[in-house]
C-alpha cells in the first residue's frame, strides 16, 4: 500500500477504564436495540461475548497479532455477515433489525482484537451506528437518556484514554466536571430546541432492511382497509369498499411514522361508486424494484416546496399497501418488487408484517388556500377517466343539495369545493356508532337525508359524488390520518382508529388535492411545511406560548434563519466570556479566628481614647502618641496583638481577645 | 464527528441525532471553557523534599546538633540523591488534569494528575547522584487542559533553584572518634572569651548570668549565651578564582570544605576568599553550613563586593596553579605573621614558599 494511504500508527490502549467505557457504550447501544427494536437474543449474546472479548483484548494488548487469530476473527465476521444476509433476505430469524444485529455481532467478534486506541474508537463508532439504528425505532423522550448515556461513555473513554496518555491516574475533580457535563448537556439541549433542524438537499429513503424474496402472485388486487370488513384471501385483498359494512377499530397502534411533516398517509384510491360500494376501475400497474428512484416517478408537482422523508415501522400486520404522504418522490420497501397502480399507490407482494420498515420521500406541494383559489375548473377529465365525473348513482335530491350548498360561491372551483366541504362539516355529525343502512336504501341518500350522522366514508363518498354532480372531478382516497403527531420528535403514532377516508379533488394546475369533509378534521388537510424547529414544536404543544409565532416566522426564512440564531449564540458566548473574565473565582479568604474580634476591640479602644488612628500611622506610632491613662497597659497588649496579627499573620485566639476586652472594660 | 451525526440527522428525520450532534459539539465547547478555567487556576512549583545520602556521604559523620541547624529539609552533598516534590496548587476549588515537566538538576522529570485537590497535589521524584552546586529547575512547563484531551494550554515557568548541593568534605587531620567530634562542635564555651557567637540551651553547670532571659522567655526554656574561647584563630581559605575544569573546581571546594571543617571543629573561625569574588561573611565565620553554601556556589562570578583578603591569623591556599592574586594574598598573610600552606590540585606548578601538598581530582584523597 502506498505510504500516503497508510494510517498513522495508533498506540496500544492501556487504559482499563477507557475500555470499560467502550464496552459500556456498546451496552447502551445494545440496550437501545433491546428496548426499541424488541430484539433480545442477538443483543444478549453480543453483550456476553463482547464482555469476554474485552477481557481477552486487555490481557493480550501487548502481544502481537497472530495470523491464526486474524483468520479466526475474519471467519467470525464472515459468519456474522452470513447471518445478516440470511436474516435480511429470508427473514429466517424474524428479519427484525438485521443491520443492528450484524453490528452487534461485529462488535462482539472484534472485541477480541481491541489492541489500539483506534480499535477502541472503531468499536465505539459501531456502537453509535447501533444506536442510530435503534433511533429509527425510538418513539419517546426516554431515548434521550440512552443518547446521553452513550455520549457520557464516549466522554469517559476520551477522558480515560487522555489521562492514561498523560500518565495520570483516572481521577477528576467531581464538582467542576459534573458542572461541565451538565452545562454541555443543557447547552446541547438548548441548541437542539432553538436551532432549526435542516433537511439535507437530497433526502433519500432509509434502507433499514434488505428485500425479501416474496414475489407477486397474479394480478393486482385491492387490499382492504382496516376500517372496512375484510373479505377474501388472508392478505386482506378485496375488490371494493362497501359502505353497508364497517369494521370495529380499536386504539392499538398499527404503525409508527418518523416524518419531517405531519400528513395524511394515503393508501388506496377508488374512482367507481356502484350500489354503495367503491371500486377501482383501472387495474393496470407498473412493476418496480424495491428502491424506486425519482427518475422512474412523475416529476415534482407545480409549486413544490420541497421534499421530506418518512420512515414507517409496521406494528401489526397490514395489507400490502404503501401508506405515505403523496405525491411520492422515491421510496424503498424491503420487498422483492413493488407495483404502482394508475392512482399512484404502491403495493407490496405480501402483507406488511409487524417489524417491517419502509421509507418514503414525498414532495410537499404548495396547496394553500391562496394558491388553490387561483385555479379554475378545466374542461379536461384527468387521465381521460370518465369515472371521475360519474355521479350517476347520486339521487336528484342530493344533486339539488349540492347546488344549494355552493349557491352564491361564484365559479371558482376552490370556493365551490370549500363551500360544499364546510356545508357537510357544519350540518352533519360525525359518529362511529352508526346503525346499519336500511336494506334497499342508497347509503349516501340515507346519510344525507335520514341519519345525518356518519363516519368518514359517508362524508367522503357524499362529497365525492356531489362534487362530481357539480362538474368537479373527484375520487375517494383512503388511508390513515396523521395520528398522534409529536412535533418535537417529528414522529407520529398511527392507531387503528386513525384509519380514514377523504376526497381527492382535481385542480388543473395542482393535480389531486386532498379535501376532508369529516367534522373535526381540517377541510384542506394538505401537508404543512415542516417546521424543523424543536422550539416551534414545543410552542405548538403549549398553545399559549407566545414565542411560537416569531419562531415559526424565523423558521420560514429557511437557511437564513441560521443567521439570527448564530448572532444570538455569539452574543451569549461573548457575554458569558465577559462574565467569566470579570468574575472573581475562588472563595474569599475567611477571617482567622479572633481576627474580627481583635480588630473590633482595637476599634473600640480607639473610640475610648477619643482619637482614631490616622491612615499613615502605624499601630506602634498610635500607641506612642496616646496619652498615658488607665488603659495604657491594655493598649500596649492590644497593639502588640494587632501587630502580630497584621504583620506576622498570627491572630490571637478568641479567648485571649475576650480577656483583653474584659481588661479594657 | 458531530458534523457526521448532524448530517445523518438531516437526512433521516431522526431528531435524536441532532440532539446527539449538539451534545457532542456542546461537549467540545464546555471542554474549552473547562480547559481555560483549569489553566487559570493552577500554579506549579518544585521543592526539595529530602535527600538519600550516598554510602560515603559526609552526612552520616555530622553530629546531630549540627544537623539540626542545617538546611531544611536536609543537607544534600554531591553524590547524594535528591527527592524533589513536583507540586501543584489550585485556587478556589479542585481542578485537573495537569502535567508538570521540566529539567531538575539536569534530569528530565514529569508527573501528571487528573485531580488537583483543594489542598494541592504533589508527586515525588528522585534525581541524582547530584553534582555540587545549585539544583536548578529549568525549562519546566505546566500543561493544563480539559479531561477529554481536546484542548491543552501551556504555561512556562521561570527557572529556579530547588536546592543547593554542598561539596563533600572530610577531616584532613587524624580522624577523631565520634564522641570527640560531637564534643568538639558542641563543647560549652559559655563563660570563656568575650565575643558572643551564639546561644544554646542551658546545661547544668552554666553560670546563671549567662542566661539569655529574653530568648528563654520566647522559647519557653532556658537558653544561655555562648562565648568564643580566647585566642581563637581565624583561618583564611584562599580558593583559586578560575579553576580550569569543573572537576578541579569540585576538588578545590572539597579541600576547602575539609579545611574549614577541621578549623571549626578546633573552635576556629574561617573566612573563604577568592580573588575577585565576594568573600564569606565575617559573621558566618563559625557557620559551617554558610561556608559550605559559599563553596557549593564556588567559583562564583566576579562581583562588586570583592575585597582584599580580610585579616586572618593563618591562610591555606587551594589552587590549581599560579593565580598571582592568590599567591599575593598568601604572602600578605605571611607578612601579617600567620602561617601559610597550600593545596595544589592537578599537575600545575605553584611558586610559593610554603608547604604545598599536591593532590589529584579523585575523592576521597
Amino acid at each position: 500500500m502506498p505510504r500516503f494511504l497508510r494510517l498513522p500508527a495508533s498506540p496500544v490502549e492501556n487504559s482499563l477504564e477507557g475500555r470499560v467505557f467502550v464496552f459500556l457504550g456498546f451496552a447502551v447501544a445494545t440496550l437501545a436495540v433491546v428496548l426499541y427494536g424488541q430484539d433480545y437474543v442477538v443483543p444478549a449474546i453480543g453483550i456476553a461475548v463482547a464482555a469476554i472479548g474485552h477481557v481477552v483484548s486487555y490481557r493480550g494488548r501487548a502481544r502481537k497479532r497472530t495470523a491464526a487469530g486474524q483468520v479466526l476473527i475474519a471467519g467470525l465476521v464472515m459468519g456474522a455477515l452470513a447471518y445478516f444476509l440470511a436474516d435480511s433476505v429470508g427473514a429466517i430469524f424474524g428479519g427484525v433489525l438485521p443491520q443492528a444485529n450484524f453490528a452487534i455481532l461485529l462488535v462482539a467478534v472484534t472485541s477480541f482484537d481491541l489492541k489500539t486506541r483506534r480499535n477502541c474508537y472503531s468499536s465505539l463508532w459501531i456502537s453509535l451506528a447501533i444506536l442510530y439504528l435503534a433511533a429509527v425505532f425510538a418513539w419517546d423522550y426516554a431515548f434521550g437518556i440512552l443518547v446521553a448515556l452513550w455520549a457520557l461513555c464516549l466522554a469517559g473513554f476520551w477522558m480515560s484514554s487522555h489521562l492514561r496518555r498523560m500518565e495520570a491516574r483516572v481521577v477528576a475533580p467531581i464538582r467542576p466536571l459534573a458542572l461541565t457535563v451538565a452545562g454541555a448537556l443543557v447547552l446541547g439541549l438548548a441548541a437542539f430546541i432553538f436551532i432549526p433542524q435542516p433537511t439535507a438537499l437530497s433526502p433519500t429513503p432509509l434502507v433499514v432492511s434488505l428485500p425479501n424474496f416474496t414475489s407477486f402472485r397474479g394480478e393486482l388486487e385491492n387490499p382492504a382497509l382496516p376500517l372496512v370488513q375484510i373479505s377474501g384471501d388472508p392478505s386482506g385483498a378485496t375488490g371494493s369498499i362497501d359502505l353497508h359494512f364497517r369494521g370495529r377499530l380499536g386504539d392499538a397502534p398499527v404503525m409508527y411514522v418518523r416524518t419531517g411533516a405531519p400528513a395524511y398517509w394515503r393508501g388506496l384510491v377508488f374512482d367507481t361508486y356502484r350500489d354503495g360500494a367503491w371500486t377501482a376501475s383501472n387495474r393496470s400497474f407498473v412493476t418496480f424494484q424495491p428502491y424506486v428512484q425519482p427518475r422512474f416517478l412523475p416529476p415534482a408537482p407545480p409549486h413544490n416546496l420541497g421534499t421530506f422523508v418518512q420512515v414507517f415501522r409496521v406494528v401489526r400486520t397490514l395489507p400490502g399497501v404503501i401508506s405515505a404522504a403523496y405525491p411520492i418522490q422515491s421510496l424503498y420497501a424491503p420487498v422483492a418488487a413493488l407495483r404502482r397502480d394508475v392512482y399512484g399507490t404502491f403495493r407490496t407482494p405480501d402483507v406488511l408484517r409487524a417489524g417491517q420498515t419502509y421509507s418514503v420521500v414525498s414532495y410537499l406541494p404548495n396547496l394553500s388556500a391562496q394558491e388553490l383559489a387561483h385555479d379554475q375548473v378545466g374542461p379536461d377529465v384527468p387521465e381521460q377517466n370518465p369515472e371521475y365525473l360519474d355521479s350517476g348513482t347520486l339521487s336528484e335530491q342530493a344533486r339539488r343539495l349540492a347546488l344549494q350548498a355552493v349557491a352564491g360561491q361564484g365559479d371558482g372551483e376552490f370556493e365551490r369545493v370549500m363551500a360544499l366541504t364546510k356545508y357537510l362539516q357544519q350540518n352533519y355529525a360525525y359518529s362511529l356508532q352508526l346503525g346499519q343502512v336500511p336494506p334497499g336504501r342508497d347509503p349516501v341518500d340515507w346519510f344525507l337525508f335520514d341519519a345525518k350522522i356518519g363516519y368518514c366514508e359517508q362524508f367522503a363518498t357524499a362529497e365525492t359524488l356531489m362534487l362530481r354532480s357539480l362538474g368537479i372531478p373527484a375520487r375517494l382516497a383512503t388511508g390513515y390520518s396523521t395520528g398522534d403527531y409529536d412535533p418535537v420528535l417529528n414522529q407520529s403514532i398511527v392507531r387503528e382508529h386513525d384509519a380514514h377516508a377523504w376526497v381527492e379533488v382535481w385542480f388543473p394546475s395542482h393535480g389531486w388535492v386532498p379535501v376532508d369533509p369529516s367534522p373535526g378534521f381540517s377541510a384542506l388537510p394538505a401537508t404543512q411545511f415542516p417546521n424543523r424547529w424543536a422550539a416551534a414544536g414545543i410552542a405548538r404543544l403549549l398553545p399559549h406560548l407566545s414565542i411560537g409565532a416569531p419562531i415559526a416566522a424565523l423558521g420560514s426564512l429557511g437557511i437564513l434563519a441560521v443567521l439570527p440564531t448564530a448572532v444570538a449564540i455569539a452574543l451569549v458566548v461573548v457575554l458569558l466570556w465577559a462574565w467569566i473574565r470579570t468574575r472573581r473565582w475562588g472563595t474569599v479568604a475567611r477571617a482567622a479566628p479572633g481576627e474580627t474580634e481583635l480588630l473590633r476591640l482595637y476599634d473600640r479602644m480607639q473610640r475610648r481614647l477619643g482619637r482614631r488612628r490616622a491612615p499613615p500611622e502605624t499601630p506602634l506610632e498610635y500607641r506612642n502618641a496616646a496619652r498615658p491613662g488607665p488603659i495604657e497597659e491594655v493598649l500596649e497588649d492590644v497593639t502588640a496583638a494587632v501587630n502580630e496579627g497584621v504583620y506576622a499573620g498570627r491572630w490571637p485566639e478568641p479567648q485571649r481577645v475576650r480577656d483583653l476586652a474584659e481588661r479594657l472594660s | 464527528m458531530a458534523t457526521v451525526v448532524f448530517y445523518y440527522g438531516s437526512t433521516s428525520e431522526v431528531a435524536w441525532l441532532f440532539l446527539l450532534a449538539y451534545w457532542i459539539m456542546a461537549l467540545v465547547v464546555a471542554a474549552y471553557v473547562y480547559a481555560r478555567w483549569n489553566w487559570r487556576g493552577l500554579a506549579a512549583s518544585f521543592a526539595l523534599a529530602g535527600t538519600r545520602p550516598a554510602p560515603d556521604s559526609p552526612l552520616d559523620a555530622l553530629p546531630e546538633q549540627l544537623l539540626r541547624s542545617g538546611p531544611i529539609p536536609a543537607p544534600i552533598f554531591e553524590g547524594d540523591q535528591a527527592d524533589i516534590d513536583l507540586q501543584l496548587t489550585t485556587r478556589g476549588s479542585a481542578r485537573g488534569p495537569a502535567r508538570l515537566s521540566g529539567l531538575v538538576g539536569g534530569v528530565e522529570v514529569h508527573a501528571a494528575t487528573g485531580l488537583v485537590p483543594n489542598a494541592g497535589w504533589k508527586e515525588r521524584r528522585t534525581v541524582g547522584p547530584v553534582t555540587r552546586g545549585p539544583i536548578l529547575a529549568r525549562a519546566w512547563v505546566l500543561e493544563c487542559g480539559d479531561p477529554l484531551g481536546f484542548f491543552k494550554f501551556k504555561r512556562k515557568g521561570a527557572d529556579g533553584e530547588v536546592g543547593l548541593v554542598l561539596p563533600r568534605f572530610t577531616s584532613l587531620s587524624a580522624q577523631p572518634r565520634a564522641r570527640e567530634l560531637e564534643a568538639s562542635v558542641s563543647a560549652p564555651r559559655a563563660g570563656s572569651g568575650t565575643e558572643v557567637f551564639g546561644v544554646r540551651e542551658y546545661r547544668p553547670g552554666d553560670p546563671l548570668r549567662r542566661i539569655h532571659w529574653r530568648s528563654s522567655a520566647r522559647l519557653g526554656e532556658l537558653v544561655v549565651r555562648e562565648y568564643e574561647p580566647p585566642g581563637v584563630q581565624t583561618v583564611g581559605i584562599l580558593c583559586d578564582p578560575s579553576p580550569p575544569t569543573r572537576e578541579v573546581a569540585d576538588q578545590i571546594a572539597r579541600l576547602a570544605a575539609s579545611e574549614a571543617w577541621d578549623c571549626i571543629r578546633e573552635g576556629g573561625r574561617v573566612v573563604l576568599w577568592a580573588p575577585g569574588i565576594e568573600p564569606s561573611l565575617p559573621s558566618e565565620a563559625r557557620s559551617f553550613w554558610a561556608l559550605l553554601e559559599w563553596l557549593a556556589r564556588y567559583p562564583q562570578a566576579a562581583s562588586d563586593g570583592a575585597a582584599d583578603l580580610p585579616p586572618v591569623s593563618d591562610a591555606v591556599g587551594v589552587t590549581a596553579g599560579g593565580s598571582a592574586e592568590l599567591l599575593e594574598a598568601l604572602e600578605t598573610a605571611r607578612q601579617r605573621g600567620g602561617t601559610i600552606r597550600a593545596w595544589l590540585v592537578g599537575d600545575g606548578a605553584l611558586d610559593v614558599d610554603c608547604p604545598v601538598q599536591r593532590v589529584g581530582s579523585a575523592w576521597p584523597l
